[in-house]
């Protein structure tokens, strides 16, 4: 057939607005696909930075003796930057009254290689991000180092035999949460100064850091040469392995994307079949015709073919370019969070959106299309001949396993998949059923109702399959829609009590218990929230079931039980926030030697529940049994231990206690003020992580608010299909109904009870299905606690009655608007 | 020339099978006229159907033109429907995404002759239609549709032309025109016309009458 056939058939066709829907449901799907995998491509890249700020570098060898020289030339060959920085604790000296045990960090030239040192000239003065560190012979102090030692900038201070002149105050460094030396406020100086204090001797505990970055290549390139030479105590840390706090939640947030992408998928899949579908039922008289008047089998394939080869071209193209705009919109709108420019998404989101437009149309599209081809001649000659069904089970079961096999490759999770997979499944299992009993229930119950009720059950029960379907249809959009709201609205809602406004954000420790007045005197004074004191102890767990531990720097291999350091408190109930993963709490008079161990602590030490444990605390030995094992929330902000005791267990040993607090930002002097009340204590400053947490909590909601309103379309767009793929049977109805004359008010109020009771019924079959779905997500993806959402069971329903209704009775108005007769005549 | 013999055509239906034509016999001569004549339900339809390829029987032959129908699959019979076939239909069957002169081409265009639009126009001229070759169907009325219908079956020249009731959504006055202009184009073209209708004054006018009564056939 000729080409010029093809196109002027395709040309009208598009006038008709059945090829629009087909294109737009393509076009969605591409676009979605494209937009949403290129973001996320763009964010991973992004996240890895934000990763890599955290380690300060790309990559870092980390060492119990000096990084060997020709590891450092190698670095160089490889075209990677290095630099280095040396840890350890060690005692800074103002004089001999004041002095104060230090975590020591020597840092040289280029250091952080990735993210920013933070310093500032007064103590708790002005942030600065200069690039610069501090020069051979000085020294930068963290804030309360100042009031310690009682010194002043400008002044000298020593370390070891070497006096270092203090130059500047230590406010933030990238990886402050990787590389930790030992207990105490931070002092940094320069690698050059190390040899001259003499404080790093054969035995001494030193950690060495070389820090590499460069492009990813030549990183993978000297991590594969380097690994085979790497020796005791020896070990590389990635950005993998240094996820900041905030990657949960961007880690979450890129879940519901590739959720929201593969909801998509199945979205525009259905609006494609269903568009699909009342094309071909639409031509079956075509190729009748074109039949009747000579045009074999072969012909009537290749011109719908090709005419689905242009619709797929045009809408990939299309698509592939309105997902480059999505995902520039959604890069614009998370701008400030990104931490650096996010690399290029590259061509696989392309190829993501190519694949997802062949699989829609092969397995969706095309069926129905293909079947035209043996549609009879006959029709011409029998109007009433029925037509072919459109789409057979066969058909359905290919796309179903294209379709997963989509969303499975799409998202990279078989979770997110089986999940939905399993809410889908409920909601077309259930729709059957009760799409066959009601609907066809529903002439004898319409039997006792007036004409208006009469006409629109007869209806319903007269299109009995494809009501069921298209019920289904508009169940699965209206589920996926209901799923997406809910995912969204609990992530959000966990981050933001994740995070509340008045979340403590400093934490203060070594506070003596006789100090507790003060401080409480202090808070009250200045109208500082806080939360309680908590008393703590720090002791170290030498032994499991008397099987000694090795030490940290006698540990042969990574990862290995050893003996661990940590703080202890007392409670007498098990801390808010945490929760009983084995074993029982104590009674808050006991006096039993019992322990609880937080999971990952207890998985350190190797010890499990029942497990006597012997402990260090001072000098003096503690024997105690594993009680329970605790989960710990870390993102709380509140304190946390890893180890807790019974009150009457540990309150015998000396103590220091630790609180947090909050400050705003117009208190944050006060700071200086109460380090000058309680010099020994030690405060931790968290409120710019939480402030650039908040951030990115807000920013990613806004990219979900986006991505959930482009699926909100994509589902209206299903609606909209569902509702047309009935819309001629509907329309001829009501023409002939208004022929032999009925009212505008019985045609309009059938069809509106008619679309009502479908869409309600979707509605409440889509609660459902978004429930059990919500339900898999939420508890097996996501990781967080399900509660059912009983907003969602009067939402559904209502919402399905009330859109399905609205754009039914929209869609068929003509009926009642252009006279009967023209209608008859068209369809 | 055609030729049916012993045609048999069974459909299945809920009770068993049911007998649409019970062993038909027929033969019009290459160039003559001939209607199939019968109340609704008798066949007629059917038989046109069959006549034209566009249905398989069940038992029995029939030749178009000196080709057994039977012994071709449907792509073979639409073959030769584009060589040899044209149709005239109660429901004009024009398409609706076409003009009347795109559909005037469409059998041509479907048979690869290059002069397919000049083909059309003359036609189009051939049936008082000159001026409406831009319209769309839905902008014709009843009797203009069946014009082009006309039209589209004569452009390809065909050996044979099937009518089904070909003035049965027309009225009286607009159905004679198109009768006489039926008959004025097939007496020009030297066409053989098979015309099934119930219409006994259109019967007369064909040089052959078959009568068809509960699947069964009686002619001259």
């Amino acid at each position: 057939m000729k080409q010029a056939l093809t196109w002027r058939l395709l040309a009208r066709e598009w006038r008709s607005g059945e090829l629009g829907i087909l294109l737009m449901a393509l076009v969605l799907a591409v676009s979605v696909v494209v937009g949403v995998s290129s973001f996320v491509t763009r964010l991973q890249s992004a996240l890895l930075s934000e990763s890599a700020r955290f380690l300060a570098a790309d990559m870092v060898v980390v060492s119990r003796s000096p990084v060997p020289e020709a590891w450092i030339s190698a670095a160089h060959e490889q075209q990677l930057q290095p630099t280095e920085v040396v840890g350890f604790p060690s005692m800074a000296v103002a004089d001999i009254d004041h002095m104060a045990l230090s975590s020591i960090k020597a840092v040289s030239l280029g250091y952080p290689l990735r993210g920013e040192l933070l310093w500032s000239s007064e103590p708790y003065g002005e942030v600065l991000a200069t690039g610069a560190i501090p020069g051979a012979g000085e020294v930068w102090l963290a804030p309360r180092l100042f009031s310690l030692l009682d010194v002043e900038l400008g002044e000298s201070i020593f370390v070891g035999e070497q006096p270092l002149r203090v130059s500047g105050a230590v406010r933030g460094e990238p990886d402050a949460t990787t590389a930790v030396f030992g207990f105490g406020p931070r002092l940094l100086m320069n690698t050059a100064d190390i040899p001259a204090t003499g404080v790093i001797q054969p035995g001494s505990r030193v950690e060495y850091r070389l820090l590499l970055s460069g492009a990813p290549e030549a990183i993978a390139s000297f991590t594969e040469w380097v690994k085979p030479q790497l020796g005791q105590g020896q070990r590389l840390d990635s950005v993998e392995g240094a996820q900041p706090s905030i990657g949960e939640t961007l880690d979450r947030a890129q879940g519901f994307l590739l959720l929201a992408g593969s909801l998509a998928v199945v979205l525009a899949a259905a609006a494609i079949t269903l568009a699909s579908r009342r094309f071909g039922e639409r031509h079956t008289q075509y190729v009748a015709i074109l039949k009747s008047l000579g045009a074999q089998s072969p012909e009537i394939a290749g011109l719908y073919g090709r005419s689905l080869f242009w619709i797929g071209l045009f809408g990939t193209l299309i698509g592939c370019l309105l997902g480059w705009v999505l995902q520039e919109a959604f890069i614009r709108v998370l701008g400030s969070l990104l931490p650096v420019e996010p690399g290029s998404a590259g061509l696989k989101p392309v190829l993501i959106g190519g694949v997802t437009a062949a699989v829609c149309l092969m397995f969706f599209a095309w069926p129905p299309l293909r079947r035209l081809g043996q549609a009879s001649p006959l029709r011409v000659l029998r109007a009433d001949m029925g037509i072919a069904e459109a789409q057979r089970s066969s058909d359905f079961l290919m796309g179903s396993v294209a379709i997963v096999a989509l969303m499975w490759w799409y998202s990279g999770s078989a979770l997110v998949t089986g999940a939905v997979i399993a809410g889908l499944s409920v909601v077309m299992g259930l729709g059957y059923m009760a799409a066959s009993v009601l609907l066809s229930g529903s002439r004898s119950v319409g039997g006792f109702a007036g004409s208006l009720w009469r006409v629109a059950l007869a209806g319903l029960q007269r299109r009995g399959r494809a009501n069921a379907l298209q019920m289904v249809i508009f169940a699965m959009a209206i589920m996926l829609m209901l799923l997406l709201s809910v995912v969204r609205t609990s992530l959000i809602g966990q981050w933001q009590a994740q995070l509340p406004p008045d979340a403590p954000n400093h934490f203060l420790m070594n506070l003596a218990p006789e100090e507790r007045p003060e401080l409480q005197t202090f808070f009250a004074d200045n109208e500082i929230l806080s939360e309680t004191l908590y008393p703590m102890t720090r002791g170290r767990v030498i032994s499991v079931n008397d099987a000694a531990l090795p030490r940290w720097e006698e540990l042969e291999e990574d990862g290995a039980p050893r003996q661990r350091e940590a703080n202890f408190t007392w409670s007498d109930e098990i801390p808010s926030g945490n929760e009983l993963l084995d074993g029982e709490w104590w009674t808050a008079d006991t006096d039993q030697p019992w322990v609880s161990l937080e999971e990952e602590f207890a998985s350190d030490i190797g010890a499990t529940v029942g497990d006597r444990l012997s402990l260090l605390i001072g000098a003096d030995a503690l024997e105690v049994t594993v009680l329970n094992i605790r989960a710990v929330d870390w993102q709380s902000m509140r304190p946390n231990f890893f180890m807790v005791f019974p009150r009457k267990v540990l309150e015998a040993f000396p103590g220091m206690y630790m609180t947090s607090f909050r400050l705003l930002p117009e208190q944050k002097s006060l700071l200086n003020q109460l380090v000058g009340v309680l010099p020994t204590v030690t405060v931790i400053e968290l409120d710019i992580v939480i402030r650039e947490m908040r951030v990115v909590v807000d920013q990613v909601a806004r990219a979900l608010e986006l991505v959930l309103g482009v699926i909100l379309l994509a589902g209206g767009l299903v609606l909209i299909s569902g509702v047309r793929s009935s819309l001629d049977g509907r329309l001829r109805e009501s023409a002939l109904l208004r022929a032999v004359g009925a009212r505008k008010g019985v045609v309009l109020g059938a069809l509106w009870i008619e679309f009502l009771v479908l869409g309600g019924l979707a509605g409440a079959l889509a609660s459902v299905g978004a429930e059990v779905a919500a339900w898999g997500l939420q508890t097996q993806v996501f990781e967080m606690s399900w509660t059912p959402t009983p907003v969602m069971w009067a939402l559904g329903p209502t919402l399905g009655a009330v859109i399905v209704g609205a754009l039914g009775v929209w869609s068929c108005r003509r009926v009642v608007n252009v006279p009967p007769v023209v209608i008859l005549r068209e369809v | 020339m055609i030729k049916v013999s012993q045609l048999l055509k069974t459909v299945p239906t809920a009770d068993g099978d049911l007998t649409i034509l019970h062993g038909v016999d027929l033969e019009i001569v290459a160039g003559t006229s001939a209607a199939i004549v019968g109340a609704s339900g008798s066949g007629k339809s059917t038989l046109l159907g069959l006549l034209a390829g566009m249905d398989v029987a069940s038992a029995g032959e029939v030749w178009l033109d000196g080709v057994n129908l039977s012994a071709l699959d449907e792509d073979a019979r639409a073959r030769l429907r584009a060589e040899k076939v044209g149709f005239v239909f109660q429901n004009f069957q024009l398409l609706p995404a076409l003009t009347a002169k795109e559909n005037v081409m469409l059998p041509l265009e479907l048979a690869g002759i290059d002069e397919a639009g000049s083909i059309a126009e003359r036609f189009l001229g051939e049936v008082g239609l000159q001026d409406r070759l831009g319209h769309y169907p839905t902008t014709l009325s009843g009797g203009e549709q069946q014009r082009v219908a006309i039209a589209r079956a004569f452009a390809r020249e065909p050996a044979v032309l099937f009518a089904d009731e070909p003035t049965g959504n027309l009225d009286t006055r607009t159905g004679e025109r198109i009768i006489d202009l039926l008959f004025e184009l097939n007496a020009r073209a030297s066409t053989t016309l098979v015309l099934v209708t119930h219409d006994e004054r259109l019967a007369e006018r064909c040089d052959k009458r078959f009568s068809m009564s509960a699947g069964e056939l009686s002619g001259p």
